[in-house]
């Protein structure tokens, strides 16, 4: 199997020679079509930096990023537009609805970006929109949803027009642990029955306790990698297993001297 | 540090804010060029013809000054609003770490004060230069020449200037830094989007648009026939349905805009487009109502002004320079025309006119014509003695003074023009007959033009008669065709304002064609030739509404030698060759003062019209640049407020891939359509404006000329559209600078 996205000695630096920084310095990794990985870290360990050069918003000093084969270095113009736009679906710590628009044209605005006709993804909204139980809110606007429904239209506006990947920056973040809990499930249900590829940055052992595979980073290196045992391990089991890197990341022997 | 950071910050508002700028150096220049209008080419000049009148101009100079101050000063309000709205997020940084409120506010009062001077230091040179030119253009567009140029600049503008303007900064930069010092910090460091606000059911909007538009109706409706001009309560009537209308009208636009979101299924980001487009709407409908006011306020000024300002420029031929008058008393006034000089600017010559048609009102059976139209009567019954005896010895008396003072040979022309009236009889009802002409007319086909006609003939019984000699040399002068005549032929004169009333000219001239007959005093005449128009004397206030052109012979019988004689004079091309036409007349009348002698020049006439003219022209014209500025840059600033307000918006539209030529696109359809609305409502609403303002301001003489005139309107507004245009893309590349900016992703740890 070809991987879908391959990241290949990936550097960003910020600033000039004497106080540059770092914030990626050479990472690489593969992700599967239909994985769902997580990638952890502190505050300022690059997570975010690599996902905003995976979705092609910000140019990396040097390495490549291939999406299915293509280098999206190379992407210019549209093509760049219309691979943030179709190739990825990106999901917001803050959902980022535009609050001058209902649901229903929140979740639409990607086709409209795109130049899609609406009436080919009918369909799919209806499918999405029931899935993620926000067919109620579809006619609402944002100020007049819960979190957990504006984190779920979110989502369905990321998936609408069937990314190949879905980027998750944080997606919790701003949500209370039971819609947390609500949301994840729904991300794994499509992970698991679409076979959906989901890349997701977090801070959250909770949230991460969901995927299959995590990498961890810190200062802008791979420090880490832990692998789900399924179907040997259970959900909590691998929790564990997360908070105890966590606890080496954050105050390790390593960082204790 | 302190005042380097002063200076930074406003080096940076400037840089980033150039629109704010520009309008703020406008608004000096504006200041400047009303404040320094009493040293104008054309109103030094104009100040020694038209005291009065000029005084009176002037006097309101200081309101005009008052409501500019008004008007700018909610620009200046608004555009430092939104400076200051950009900065709240460093406001809240500099009280996070220390500074106290009082060292903010000094800060930003020396920023301000900065900013202001340097405005001042840039816009008053640039207000000074372009008075200058304006002062210079205009007097070569009217004819002064530009010999007589004199610098005008005036301190007192300058310093009038500095101090409105410096008042008016300080006075919003209080009220804004004010209520920005009130806030807490914890909401000057977050940007708060405004949200969404709520709304009511959809046919309450359109239940609003429908009254806006009817009350725009009535008002229109009313503007157009003049029922708005009756009194001042129905114009008062009008004025308030046209402000309902709008504002109703405004407010009731989310309903065709919702629409407009729900229906439209065209191009890329419509929805969103729409949407931006509803909120700044549903927000802001009272300010674009206004902003809408005020551009239909600019767009009837600039196109009335300019119309009404071409129609007083455009009156009568020049052939004389001269007239003197045949009087002995060497009191050296002008005693006839003193009143005429001294007219109100409202057209006290014409004026009467408005209601009545141009008929025989000057002369003849009226006794209750106003002063100013007097001037024939006025000569026969003052001086019956000089009649007696004949003109010709006041005007040989005349001639023998010029030519002691040497003056004589400054005149290519001068002649006497003999104007008198039938004294072979005393019927006055039945003196003239011209029933062939009568019966003719009628039998044209009916036109207002002929009504017109039909009426001021009906009173002709008793005309005026005028020499073929004096005529003829005045012709000579103009360098005309000479009039020939039989020995029973006469010619029709008609002053060229009464012949050019609705074509009367074209169709008396076909009537004329045919020869008809006509009696005067009981003996036959044949009416032949064109219309004459050519001006008998100088001024252009006294104009003969009918009178015959006879032969010699018969002029001295009909008259039997009692007539009235106005020597007429044509300066020597030489004297004004070098010199401008006006400066020669100057320079000619200094010379006659000193001989006593009683005299009308051309210089009077020219300078009653150009009071119009420069009056009406400046004013609307000033009026209506203010307008359109304080409403551009309204509508301009708070679009780019709006904008950075949905910063996050923009910032999502980016994650989900749009580009920076997308987002460009977007924002400027949203520009055309936020400027568009109220543009687009005002110039509708100033098609009924302009022509409300013909109908209640031009005298009736001029309606004729409606359509031409409301054509140079239409050429006006065309103008302004084109202004329009270049604010809106001064305001897309603001716009798409600020895009740029939000495409490099922030980190939002």
């Amino acid at each position: 199997m070809k991987p879908i996205l391959e990241i290949e000695s990936l550097k960003k630096y910020y600033g000039k020679s004497k106080n540059q920084t770092k914030a990626l310095d050479g990472i690489t990794f593969q992700v599967m079509p239909g994985e769902f990985l997580g990638i952890m870290g502190s505050s300022g360990s690059g997570k975010s930096t690599l996902l905003n050069c995976i979705a092609a918003v910000i140019q990396p000093s040097s390495g490549t990023i291939s999406m299915d084969g293509r280098q999206i270095q190379a992407l210019k113009g549209a093509a760049l537009a219309d691979y943030r736009g179709k190739e990825i679906g990106y999901l917001f710590q803050n959902f980022e609805l535009l609050d001058n628009l209902t649901g229903r044209e929140n979740i639409l605005l990607p086709l409209s970006l795109h130049g899609v006709p609406e009436q080919e993804s009918k369909k799919r909204l209806e499918q999405l929109a029931s899935y993620l139980e926000v067919k109620d809110v579809l006619g609402k606007f944002p100020a007049q949803m819960s979190g957990g429904q504006k984190q779920r239209i979110a989502a369905a506006r990321a998936l609408i027009l069937n990314p190949g990947i879905i980027l998750a920056d944080e997606p919790t973040g701003a949500l209370d642990s039971k819609n947390a809990k609500s949301l994840m499930e729904k991300l794994l249900g499509l992970n698991q029955n679409a076979n959906a590829t989901i890349l997701m940055v977090t801070h959250d052992s909770n949230a991460a306790s969901y995927c299959r595979r995590i990498l961890f980073i810190q200062d802008g290196a791979i420090f880490h990698e832990l692998r789900r045992n399924v179907p040997e391990e259970s959900q909590q089991e691998f929790y564990a297993r997360i908070l105890k890197v966590m606890a080496q990341l954050g105050g390790g022997s390593a960082n204790v001297l | 540090m302190f005042f380097k950071l002063v200076s930074r910050n406003s080096k940076r508002d400037r840089k980033e804010n150039g629109l704010f700028f520009g309008s703020l150096l406008v608004s000096i220049v504006a200041f400047y060029i009303i404040l320094s209008l009493s040293r104008q080419d054309v109103m030094v000049f104009l100040s020694k013809m038209e005291s009065d009148a000029v005084d009176k101009l002037l006097a309101m100079i200081p309101a005009f000054y008052g409501m500019a101050l008004l008007i700018l000063f909610f620009l200046v309000y608004y555009a430092s609003k939104f400076q200051l709205e950009r900065r709240r997020h460093e406001f809240g940084v500099y009280l996070m770490m220390g500074m106290r409120r009082g060292r903010l506010f000094v800060m930003l009062l020396l920023e301000d004060f900065r900013n202001s001077v340097l405005s001042l230091l840039i816009g008053l040179p640039t207000a000074v230069l372009l008075s200058e030119l304006i002062s210079l253009v205009t007097a070569r567009l009217v004819g002064l020449g530009i010999v007589g140029h004199k610098i005008s600049f005036s301190l007192e503008g300058v310093l009038w200037t500095a101090a409105g303007f410096l008042l008016i900064k300080l006075i919003a930069f209080l009220i804004l830094s004010g209520k920005i010092s009130r806030q807490e910090i914890g909401s000057l460091l977050t940007e708060t989007p405004e949200g969404v606000k709520k709304q009511m059911h959809p046919l309450v909007y359109a239940a609003s648009m429908s009254a806006g538009i009817a009350c725009l109706a009535a008002a229109y409706a009313m503007a157009i026939r003049g029922d708005a001009w009756a009194d001042l309560k129905t114009m008062g009537i009008a004025l308030i349905l046209g402000f309902l209308g709008t504002s109703l009208l405004f407010w009731g636009l989310r309903f065709p805009i919702g629409l407009a979101v729900r229906l439209g299924k065209g191009g890329r980001l419509h929805v969103f487009n729409f949407r931006q487009i509803q909120e700044t709407v549903i927000r802001r409908s009272g300010t674009l109502a206004i902003c809408s006011l005020l551009i239909l306020a600019a767009l009837c000024c600039f196109g009335a002004g300019v119309a009404i300002s071409q129609f007083y420029g455009s009156a009568g031929q020049h052939v004389l320079d001269y007239t003197f008058e045949g009087k002995e008393d060497t009191e050296p006034s002008q005693q006839i025309y003193a009143e005429s000089g001294d007219a109100e600017p409202g057209q006290q010559e014409f004026g009467e006119n408005e209601n009545a048609e141009p008929g025989q009102q000057e002369f003849g059976e009226n006794e209750n014509a106003e002063p100013g139209q007097q001037e024939f009567g006025e000569n026969e019954n003052a001086e019956p003695s000089q009649q007696e005896f004949g003109e010709n010895e006041n005007i040989a008396a005349i001639r023998k003074t010029l030519a002691e003072y040497n003056l004589e040979g400054h005149f290519s022309h001068l002649f006497e023009m003999k104007v008198g009236h039938i004294n072979t009889t005393d019927d006055m009802e039945h003196a003239f007959q011209m029933e062939p002409v009568m019966s003719a007319l009628q039998e044209l086909e009916p036109s207002k033009g002929r009504d017109v006609l039909l009426n001021n003939l009906s009173y002709t019984t008793y005309p005026y008669v005028v020499s073929l000699g004096s005529y003829n040399q005045l012709m000579d002068a103009a360098g005309l065709e000479k009039l020939e005549l039989g020995e029973s032929e006469a010619a029709v004169y008609m002053d060229s304002e009464y012949a050019s009333f609705g074509g009367g000219k074209e169709l008396l001239d076909i009537i004329l064609g045919a020869a008809p007959k006509a009696w005067l005093d009981g003996k036959e005449l044949s009416l032949t030739g064109e219309v004459q128009t050519t001006d008998l004397v100088t001024d252009r206030s006294i104009t003969l509404s009918f009178a015959l052109i006879l032969p010699d012979e018969l002029f001295a019988y009909y008259t039997r030698g009692d007539y009235t004689g106005y020597l007429n004079g044509v300066l020597e091309k030489s004297a004004s060759g070098d010199a401008s036409l006006m400066s020669a007349i100057s320079d000619m009348n200094q010379k006659l003062d000193e001989t006593g002698l009683a005299y009308e020049s051309y210089l009077q006439n020219m300078g009653r019209k150009l009071f119009y003219m420069v009056a009406s022209s400046y004013i609307t014209m000033y009026l209506a640049i203010i307008f359109l500025i304080v409403a551009n840059t309204m509508v301009g600033v708070q679009f780019l407020i709006s904008q950075q307000k949905s910063s996050r918006r923009y910032r999502a539209l980016i994650h989900l891939g749009a580009a920076y030529r997308a987002l460009c696109k977007s924002a400027r359809k949203q520009i055309n359509w936020y400027f568009g609305i109220p543009a687009a409502v005002a110039m509708f609403s100033s098609l009924f404006g302009i022509r409300a303002l013909f109908t209640g301001i031009l005298p009736s003489s001029a309606k004729t000329d409606l359509p031409r005139m409301m054509a140079v309107s239409a050429a006006m507004v065309f103008a302004l559209c084109i202004a329009e245009y270049i604010y809106i893309a001064a305001v897309k590349r603001s716009s798409d600078h600020y895009l740029l900016g939000l495409m490099v992703p922030e980190r939002e740890e």
